[in-house]
């Protein structure tokens, strides 16, 4: 059953490479990720060879398959306005990427982990690139090198781990016994190839140099998958090594490393915000701050509370790439000063907008402001002012240029048409839905019990 | 390799470093079959199929065969031997209780170094992906001295995805080339901030 959890999106992207009517290949990828969803629910704490689905593994995929099944039926309403004859790529990539991101999350094995976190890294250059153009091939030329070289790094990680754990094992269960007998200088020098390696994935600062370009330049259904989903790949692995850390009794080491690339990460895109032209660049920075902000409170030795983060960010990401699409449609411009009086000509984007942005920059009742306050509460002195310091910065980066969009008039403003597909709408308006229920009433003893299996001493 | 300045000639001494590396692995192997069989793989995939690849997509896309570089060969020359140094500097500290083969350690570390200078030095895009391949390799060669080798499947699935990388890459510079009529990854720069 977990293998055919696994193979389970390769059937919609067989269908992409046949069927080229974009209309058709969006209902078989949404109906195989909501089938994916249903599976895992049925499937989750079994086992089969090197693949297990428990509790980390099962919150992760299901907020994937949902995110996808949303995107996918936005994707075909976006990419009809967009008259994209070759929407059929975003689906075959899609699928490809989904394919790599259920074996990471079904991998229960150090290396095959590894391996998929690599082949989702490969399917997502092509969802990045897509039809290509100079700046999309740019993007993807430096995205492709960049996850390759941190990958890599990472690789070394594991290679030194295997290695630390006498080559007997790569399974997670078992490495978390064999690894508290572990040289600990040595695991320490594994564990920072693998935060450099992964870390390059999450978009930690000084690693992020790929992801403000890949974001920015990939179709909007594209960057909504890649902040919504791809980041969490890598962050899930980071959750699995600090776990294992943590059993060996190191926490304390990982921790450090943990707060203080967040704490910069936070800062870095705070200070970012303020410099960007380009609205889905200031969406991709937003991204690089709140996984900064989720690795911080990994780095609090919360689990929960990162794994909750994530969740918020995900939905308002996806929510805020996707309504940002529709103004790419109206306003045929990436330019924050090209696009004016938003809510005159498009009034429920411009809500949609509003309100996934507020969520991200942490205001109440939305669950970012939850995740984000129960963080702070759990800061040593020093970082609290350094972490109010960058919130503050990321408040106004973010909000400033959006209530000159939604409220200004924008100068040169070059408004076309809106497109009047409802599913434009009604996409993002779900996940802001969403992100409101659960930020209302955040699900906070459900992911702490699936975040069980992450407890630091085993 | 960073102060070679025919692509043809990188090409060929990529292949060579491959196949010492699968030689390596049958040595090590010592008739235990799943290593001889990820020393066979590999000896198929980076001996012989990638470097075909890559002969074949300079042929394709015409560019000249000139390696070109930020920096004078001297002056890389000079870096990396500084690289190694550092890497030879550095290798005792990751070698690890009961390595396999503790002299392989610095050497490996050295490669991982090299590769990445040519990453960053170099201007065509297919030397990148060169310089990307020796790190790989870089990485294959600690894995043998550090332990036994890692188990088969996983051994396939990391070779598997370099080639897809490389694939992929391919299919990158093959567009850059019509595109911009050049392959040069310094004139790639309209993205900033």
């Amino acid at each position: 059953m977990l293998y055919l959890l696994l193979l389970l999106p390769l059937l919609p992207a067989l269908h992409a490479l046949r069927e080229r009517e974009a209309g058709r290949l969006a209902s078989s990828t949404a109906a195989g990720a909501l089938l994916s969803l249903g599976l895992a629910l049925l499937v989750q704490n079994q086992a089969a060879g090197p693949l297990r689905l428990d509790g980390v593994g099962l919150f992760y995929l299901l907020l994937t398959d949902l995110l996808f099944a949303l995107v996918a039926l936005y994707a075909r309403a976006y990419f009809q306005a967009t008259k994209d004859r070759e929407a059929w790529r975003f689906y075959a990539a899609g699928n490809l990427f989904l394919f790599a991101v259920h074996g990471a999350y079904l991998a229960h094995n150090l290396g095959l982990l590894w391996i998929f976190v690599e082949g989702s890294t490969l399917a997502s250059a092509l969802l990045v690139y897509h039809k290509g153009g100079t700046r999309a091939l740019e993007a993807t030329w430096k995205y492709l090198m960049l996850g390759s070289v941190g990958i890599a790094l990472g690789l070394i990680g594991v290679i030194l781990l295997y290695a630390l754990l006498g080559g007997a094992t790569l399974d997670w269960q078992e490495a978390r016994v064999l690894v508290r007998e572990a040289n600990p200088t040595q695991l320490q020098l594994a564990f920072a190839f693998l935060l450099v390696g992964f870390g390059t994935k999450v978009g930690l600062f000084p690693l992020h140099a790929w992801l403000p370009d890949a974001h920015s330049e990939a179709p909007s259904p594209a960057s909504a998958l890649l902040s919504g989903t791809l980041l969490n790949v890598a962050f899930y692995a980071l959750l699995r090594y600090v776990a294992l850390l943590g059993s060996a009794g190191l926490f304390d080491f990982a921790a450090g490393l943990l707060q203080g690339f967040g704490l910069a990460s936070l800062l870095a895109a705070g200070f970012f915000l303020f410099v960007q032209r380009d609205y889905k660049r200031l969406l991709a920075y937003s991204s690089m701050e709140h996984m900064g902000l989720a690795a911080y409170g990994l780095g609090l030795g919360v689990p929960w509370l990162a794994m909750l983060h994530t969740l918020f960010h995900s939905l308002a990401k996806t929510a805020a790439f996707l309504s940002a699409g529709n103004l790419l449609l109206a306003y045929q411009s990436k330019l924050i000063a090209r696009v004016g009086a938003v809510q005159r000509v498009w009034p429920a984007t411009a809500g949609l907008l509003l309100l996934s942005l507020l969520t991200l920059a942490g205001l109440p009742p939305f669950g970012l402001f939850y995740t984000e306050f129960q963080a702070l509460f759990r800061s040593s002195p020093l970082s609290m002012g350094l972490y109010l310091l960058g919130l503050l910065g990321a408040f106004a980066g973010l909000l400033w240029p959006l209530s000159r969009m939604v409220f200004g008039e924008g100068d040169g403003m070059s408004f076309e048409t809106s497109p009047r597909s409802r599913t434009l709408v009604v996409v993002p308006a779900v996940l802001v839905g969403l992100s409101l229920l659960l930020g209302l009433f955040p699900p906070v003893a459900v992911v702490e019990r699936l975040a069980e299996v992450l407890a630091w001493k085993l | 390799m960073v102060g070679r300045k025919s692509l043809d000639a990188l090409i060929r001494l990529y292949a060579l470093q491959s196949m010492l590396l699968a030689l390596l692995a049958f040595v090590l192997a010592e008739g235990e079959q799943h290593f001889v069989l990820a020393g066979m793989a590999l000896l198929l995939l980076k001996g012989v199929l990638i470097p075909r690849y890559l002969f074949w997509l300079l042929e394709r896309l015409g560019v000249s065969h000139e390696v070109e570089s930020y920096l004078s060969i001297p002056l890389s020359l000079l870096l990396g031997g500084v690289l190694v140094g550092v890497g030879f500097r550095v290798g005792s500290a990751f070698v690890l209780e009961g390595a396999r083969l503790p002299e392989a350690v610095p050497v490996a570390l050295s490669l991982i170094l090299l590769g990445m200078l040519s990453m960053v030095s170099r201007k065509k895009a297919v030397t990148q992906v060169l310089g990307f391949l020796a790190l790989e390799n870089g990485v294959f060669l600690l894995a043998l001295a550090e332990t036994h080798g890692l188990p088969l499947f996983i051994e396939l699935g990391v070779a598997l995805d370099a080639f897809a990388a490389v694939v992929l890459a391919g299919v990158l510079i093959s567009r850059i080339r019509a595109i911009f009529d050049h392959i040069d990854t310094a004139r790639m720069r309209d993205l900033k901030g």
